[in-house]
């Protein structure tokens, strides 16, 4: 049946190119490699070809997690000094709290692999891929409330309106793979409360394109939407419908020359070619036990943080560029001592599964996984302190971040941050220094990628943002 | 230099160098950034946007532009620089060196004086007499040695036009009259009839929704509804109304601010109330007031100017003569709205206004009547019920009783608090949410000038739940939901008196709002210190109800006789519950009436009751419209880095300082703005507006960045087309349909679509008009086409907004909570216009078509071609269901045999016959699913197993499944999804 296709279409292209579409069909039909993306970019060598962004919705506490303060005991229940916090606005939430008990984590950390990094005794399976990611103690954000911080770090600014990270790069840099989009989604929600809501601009295209936008892969109901044929029809079927309705276009494209009947055509026949291979990418059923072992028995629950990781995997051997996770549930203004356990049970093991398992692949060296949240947490209480029980304020000045495989300098520990772990003393990271990192490991010049709308070109790190390059291989 | 002329291929001979055409682009482009009106970017004092500040020395000694002498004008000798390192734009920013054809322009531009014009566009338009679109357009394709195309046939040219206005697709019975009427006016009646539906004015509406950034919730986080569709209808109605575009504009931007304004001109200003909001915990809530107020200021820039005026508010505007100045200037005109930057996230928020449809005012009108009548009743019998107290036996005691939910008498030593005993009653209270209107009372004799007197709430300081208390001396009243930033916190100006026995009772009517507390001290109403006022989350504490306890406080002294009731007492209630005696003479006046009408109970009352229960009821049906009012004055201020906690300058509000400025005397206001704007001084006005109508008749503007006309904007491939064009809509009064007539009725739109290889090598994005434009349908006419093809349309003009089909699971997969809850019935099958948009999570077959996601303002068009626009028409339930329908039209009115029918569906979605080919290939299909469904009836069952609408009993499901099969594919061609 493909077959029959290509001989239709390219005897309508090639054969019959008295309208001279022929070279607009070519770049079409023949760029087997990489479709669409700009000329002259990746702008040097990437080390990486595509990203998975692990992302932590909610802001996990990096207090818990990775920035291990042991002098914090020393100053349990004692007021933030006004020292510290240094005028640092607060949230509503917590600006108008009395005062601001000091709170040290109530979990263990202990220091892991070559690099001796800390990582939090929640995090057992991530401590033993410690030499593999480079922790970023220091990023810093602008927003303080998730909406803008969540809307920030993805896409470059707070408000509605500019492209994500991941349409960013299928502008630039293309798809790899006709049969599955460039930039997929993929959500589990947490087994909590649900946490903070998520909003189609984080993976949106903003101002480019619309075929720009991440699709979302989804846990219930059609993996895509629409994918599924209606009951009652058959492959088959639908390949003949498909047949006669080419046909039909085609006859249409004889008359009216239009060049973008052509490209409908070819958008149905990679339809068609979705229908297929989404299914088998879903499909687990292949996998080894080694692998489950590997990810955890939760990769057999569809719509879990474990199968969408194992499906991240699956997704870069299929040549997808950009591959963003969401797990949600991670705002722990209280009730952090029983909710963040289980917050990192969820994701600890298949996020160090997913690094393990690309590096064994040969796939870590070309791919680059990031993995992080919108803000990080502030050392003192919000809310009641007790003996069973804490929670955490959101904290925009310094959170935790890791990073790893394409272009990464696994072992590594970047940046400090002060006693209290309220203000970072050495080698800050800005999200639009993450940002241009990113793309700099994708051989994308941050200040060179960049669209024109409304009179101004935009790009994803606005004006700002360097290359941290002490994280870079 | 002669020789040079004739050297240079781009400059057709005898063409004059424009400075707007050919040399501000390049300056723009190239040397703006560094060398523009950014003070804070600029490179060796040398600015070249103002002619006489290029022209002047600098202090290195060099002049920019030097009249005539290209050699000795700085900008030539740089920008021809033979040193990388001297040469302009640098190479080190990573830029290019100029084209050499760049070059040479700039080189004839200086020999010839270096002249500058003002931008384009902020020169008032000049119509050339005798103008017409085919005049413009005829002449410029002479020029480039081009003819137009041949006239699109009738029935393209009424599909064409039917989509252009309606949004809908001709029926068979337009088609054929149009065929058959040979008339000279034939055509022009088509455009009358179709510019005379209400459907023209859903058309139109759309693309207004987009500008207005209109959705039916707040857009931020938890994404709560609102109610906005009062506004759309106003849209509707103004459209079908043919109001005129001036009318248009200052109604929607000040409709508040004219003299003795309407219902409607009150209703129009909701426009910039339709911008995001939000309700996300824990915001600053200036913050994001400050957001809605810049919103404001874009959009009425993108929409009325053309202007990007959002670059300007963290700096000055690199490219465009706009200010940081301008834009708070701007911002200032929207900056005095009575508004909360944290807003409530279940409805509407103020200000807002009731806004009835007529036919609701009218019935108000009668309960209010009714009312009115029932006061009167009770007015009349008030001397009556004055003389029958007079002579009544009054014996026992009264008390309010009608709401009360609990009491506690706690008497004699019951009384007595030691600031330690707490009384605690579990179970059996009341749950107050944060709608529940109640009243708390108690006696209460204090010894201390803090402490609880009654709390359902947690008992630690800054808990949440309501509670009555003594604070610092004061009568406090708490109903918090979080301390930080949810609830209510109001307290007496006045103390309250020590070791002494005062009735102390608070009162909420449920409002939200402070200002719906009132506290009694002895049966007087107390002055309120609001301390805090930000009520808008539901609360459902199961808290018990302590006496002597609460948010970490006890009570020493004495408390007496604590009530709750479920409602808010009026003052004369709370004066008869301060009064405990038993009744007699003495009693307090207010308590003996109170008590007679008890005991008579007056029809006169219960009938008053009624009929203001009736009119209460109903008011709260009535749909309500967030509208701009104008508050206090809130100074403006020069934001900087556009952060609102950074103010600078103090601005007023004014127009952009490099437009022409208002008349003298005008208001320095909203209404002032708006009337600026549709006024002569106001070059932009006009000519954005036809561009935006042009670009929705045509797929693209004459000017193609309709949302920029500043000079990064595109300058128009027809000036004269635009500024005719400009010019006669506004002579003609704003006549919006006088526009679209005017554009449709011209040769050049009734052009055929047809390309071919000369028309896509030179014009590709058909900037000429050599022929007709072909593009895809805008995704609303998409599934509209659908519904109406296959019968399923349901046409109703206004309304609220319902829900169709939409993939199960959705919402919940991104926000949790109770998800989508589809509509049924003939909600599923209204225009998509009417469609439920939740701004996070946008109707999904409407964003895979291009749809702005109605964050912010969207005036640009935007098409793209994927494979999920193919899944969406070939599997989503809308498409299928649609399909089945046009199948069982296709039996019912096609005629018996396959042929009869396949033409009939045919002309049905694509208004012509099918060729022979066409046919073929289309019977091809039916056969093969006729057959294929004979052998397999379930899998035929299955198939037509879509969408909700009944299905005939009497009808061969494997025939029918056939049929559905070969409409699918009609639905899915590229033709029917394009306007050609």
């Amino acid at each position: 049946m493909h077959e029959s296709f290509r001989n239709l279409t390219r005897r309508h292209f090639f054969g019959k190119s008295a309208l001279g579409l022929g070279t607009v069909a070519m770049s079409n039909l023949m760029a087997r490699d990489r479709t669409g993306g700009l000329s002259g970019v990746p702008h040097f060598a990437p080390k990486a070809k595509r990203v998975i962004y692990l992302f932590q919705s909610g802001g996990p506490s990096q207090m818990e997690l990775f920035d291990y303060k042991p002098n914090l005991v020393k100053y349990a229940n004692q007021d933030l000094p006004e020292s510290v916090r240094n005028g640092q606005r607060l949230t509503g939430m917590s600006a108008s709290q009395a005062n601001f008990p000091i709170v040290a984590s109530r979990f263990g950390f202990k220091q892991h692999g070559a690099s001796g990094a800390w990582i939090g005794d929640l995090l057992p399976h991530t401590a033993k891929i410690a030499d593999d990611i480079a922790i970023v103690r220091s990023v810093h954000t602008d927003a303080i409330n998730h909406d803008p911080a969540v809307t920030f770090l993805l896409t470059g600014a707070q408000i509605a309106g500019r492209p994500s990270l991941g349409s960013w790069l299928s502008y630039g840099l293309g798809a790899e793979t006709e049969d599955l989009p460039a930039f997929v989604v993929m959500i589990s929600p947490g087994a909590g409360v649900g946490g903070q809501p998520l909003y189609d601009r984080l993976w949106g295209s903003g101002f480019l394109p619309s075929k720009f936008q991440g699709v979302k892969f989804r846990s219930v109901g059609d993996p895509v939407l629409y994918l599924s044929d209606p009951k009652g029809m058959s492959r088959g079927d639908r390949r003949s419908y498909l047949d006669t309705l080419n046909e039909l276009n085609a006859e249409q494209l004889k008359d009216f020359g239009d060049p973008e009947i052509a490209t409908r055509i070819a958008q149905y026949e990679m339809a068609f070619r979705m229908q297929a291979s989404v299914p088998e990418l879903t499909d687990l059923s292949k996998e080894s036990e080694s692998t489950f072992a590997l990810y955890g028995e939760d990769a057999r629950k569809p719509g879990t943080f474990a199968a969408n990781a194992l499906l991240a995997r699956r997704l870069v051997e299929r040549g997808v560029r950009s591959i963003q996770l969401f797990h949600r549930d991670w705002d722990h203004h209280g009730g952090l001592q029983k909710g963040l356990p289980k917050r990192c049970l969820e994701v600890d093991q298949a996020s160090a599964a997913l690094v393990t398992d690309l590096k064994q692949r040969g796939l870590l060296d070309e791919t680059l996984v990031v993995w992080g949240g919108e803000f990080g947490r502030t050392v003192y209480c919000q809310g009641r302190l007790t003996a069973e029980d804490y929670g955490r304020d959101h904290h925009p000045r310094c959170f935790s971040v890791w990073m790893a495989g394409g272009g990464i300098k696994g072992g590594t520990v970047w940046g400090e941050t002060d006693d209290y772990g309220y203000n970072i003393v050495k080698d800050p990271v800005h999200i639009h220094d993450l940002q241009a990192t990113i793309l700099h490991t994708l051989g994308i010049d941050h200040t060179r990628l960049t669209y024109k709308s409304q009179g101004r070109n935009f790009r994803l790190t606005d004006v700002h943002g360097s290359v941290v390059k002490g994280l870079l291989s | 230099m002669k020789l040079l002329l004739l050297l240079s291929p781009f400059l057709l001979s005898g063409a004059e160098l424009s400075f707007n055409r050919d040399i501000r682009p390049i300056l723009a482009d190239q040397c703006f950034q560094c060398h523009g009106p950014d003070p804070n970017n600029r490179k060796a004092g040398l600015r070249l946007d103002i002619e006489k500040d290029a022209k002047l020395a600098l202090k290195n000694g060099h002049i920019g532009l030097v009249a005539g002498k290209p050699e000795q004008s700085g900008v030539f000798q740089r920008v021809t620089h033979s040193s990388k390192g001297l040469r302009m734009p640098p190479a080190y920013a990573g830029r290019e060196a100029l084209s050499a054809k760049d070059v040479e322009k700039l080189k004839l531009w200086i020999e010839q004086g270096a002249v500058y014009e003002a931008h384009w566009a902020f020169i008032p338009p000049v119509g050339r007499p005798g103008g017409s679109i085919d005049g413009f357009v005829r002449a410029k394709l002479q020029q480039e040695g081009l003819k137009p195309s041949a006239p699109a046939s009738r029935n393209e040219l009424l599909r064409r036009l039917s989509f252009d206005l309606t949004g809908l697709p001709p029926t068979i019975t337009e088609l054929n009259n149009f065929q058959n009427d040979h008339s000279p006016t034939a055509y022009d009646k088509q455009v009358d009839r179709l510019l005379a539906l209400p459907r023209y004015a859903e058309r139109m509406t759309w693309r207004w929704l987009e500008a207005a950034r209109f959705a039916d919730t707040n857009g931020y986080q938890s994404d709560g509804v609102r109610d906005m569709y009062r506004w759309r209808d106003w849209v509707i109605d103004a459209f079908a109304t043919n109001k005129p575009f001036d009318k248009f504009t200052v109604e929607q931007l000040a409709g508040d601010l004219l003299p003795n304004a309407t219902l409607e001109q009150k209703m129009a200003t909701a426009f910039h109330r339709n911008h995001r909001t939000t309700a996300e915990g824990g915001i600053v809530p200036e913050e994001f007031r400050t957001e809605y107020v810049a919103d404001r200021a874009e959009t009425t820039s993108t929409v009325f100017l053309g202007l990007t005026m959002g670059c300007a508010r963290c700096h000055d505007h690199k490219y465009d003569p706009i200010t940081q100045r301008d834009f708070y200037s701007m911002f200032a005109y929207f900056n005095n709205i009575p508004e909360k930057g944290l807003v409530y996230n279940f409805g509407n928020d103020e200000p807002l206004i009731k806004a009835p449809t007529r036919e609701q005012a009218k019935q108000l009108a009668e309960l209010d009547a009714k009312l009115a009548l029932a006061q009167k009743a009770v007015d009349r019998a008030r001397p009556r019920w004055n003389r029958e107290q007079s002579r009544w036996k009054m014996q026992g005691d009264w008390m309010p009783s009608e709401g009360l939910a609990y009491q506690n008498k706690l008497a004699g030593a019951d009384s007595i608090f030691d600031g330690k005993r707490i009384v605690t009653e579990k179970g059996g209270t009341v749950v107050y949410n944060y709608l529940s209107p109640f009243t708390f009372s108690a006696w209460a004799k204090p010894a201390e000038n803090t402490g609880a007197i009654l709390s359902i709430a947690e008992d630690y300081a800054e808990g949440n739940g309501h509670g009555l208390y003594l604070m610092n001396g004061k009568v406090r009243l708490n109903i918090i939901f979080r301390w930080t930033d949810i609830g209510i916190r109001i307290e007496t100006e006045e103390s309250f008196k020590l070791d002494q026995w005062q009735h102390i009772v608070a009162t909420y009517d449920g409002s939200r709002y402070a200002k719906g507390v009132r506290i009694y001290i002895d049966g007087r109403e107390q002055r309120l210190k609001v301390l805090f006022d930000e009520l808008n989350y539901p609360m459902n504490f199961k808290h018990p109800l302590q006496i002597g306890a609460g948010n970490g406080m006890n009570f020493r002294g004495a408390i007496e006789d604590v009530r709750m009731y479920t409602r808010a007492l009026n003052q004369d209630e709370v004066i008869a519950l301060g009064d405990r005696a038993p009744l007699s003479p003495g009693s307090r006046t207010e308590k003996l009436r109170l008590a007679f009408l008890d005991s008579i109970k007056p029809p006169e009352i219960a009938a008053e009751r009624v009929a203001r229960a009736q009119r209460d009821e109903y008011l709260a049906t009535l749909p309500t419209l967030m509208v701009m009012q104008e508050g206090p004055k809130h100074q403006a201020h020069i934001l900087k880095r556009g952060a609102y906690d950074a103010p600078g300058d103090a601005v007023d509000p004014a127009t952009p300082s490099a437009l022409p400025a208002s008349p003298v005397g005008t208001r320095a206001d909203r209404l002032g703005l708006a009337q600026w704007l549709v006024s002569k001084q106001n070059p932009l006005l006009a000519r954005v507006t036809v561009n935006r109508y042009w670009q929705m008749m045509f797929g693209i503007g004459i000017v193609k960045t309709v949302d920029d006309f500043g000079s990064q904007g595109e300058a128009p491939i027809h000036q004269d087309l635009l500024d005719w064009l400009a010019v006669d809509f506004v002579d003609h009064g704003w006549d919006v349909k006088h526009l679209i007539k005017t554009i449709v009725t011209s040769d050049t739109y009734r052009q055929s679509s047809r390309l071919n290889a000369e028309l896509l090598n030179r014009d590709p994005q058909n900037r000429l008009m050599a022929r007709a434009p072909r593009y895809r349908l805008a995704p609303e006419m998409i599934r509209d086409n659908a519904l109406a093809v296959s019968g399923l349309l349901v046409e109703k003009t206004g309304g609220p907004s319902v829900k169709p089909y939409q993939p199960a699971g959705l919402w919940q997969e991104l926000a949790g909570g109770g998800g989508y809850a589809q509509d049924h019935g003939e909600s599923l099958y209204r225009r998509s216009l009417y469609t439920f948009w939740k701004r996070t999570i946008a109707p999904p077959s409407m964003v895979n078509f291009d749809s702005p996601s109605r964050e912010s303002c969207t005036v640009r068009e935007s098409r793209t071609n994927t494979p999920l626009q193919a899944l969406n028409l070939m599997n989503d339930v809308t498409f299928l269901e649609a399909a089945r329908k046009l199948a069982e039209r296709v039996m019912r009115e096609g005629g018996s045999t396959a042929d009869t029918r396949l033409n009939y569906a045919f002309r049905l979605v694509l208004s012509r016959t099918p060729s022979l080919k066409e046919l073929a290939l289309l019977r091809g299909a039916y056969d093969r699913d006729a057959a294929l469904f004979a052998g397999q009836p379930t899998e035929a069952s299955k198939l037509l197993d879509q969408g909700e609408s009944p299905m005939p009993r009497k009808i061969s499901r494997p025939e029918l499944a056939a049929w559905t099969q070969v409409a699918s594919i009609l639905l899915n061609l590229d033709e029917t999804i394009t306007r050609q």
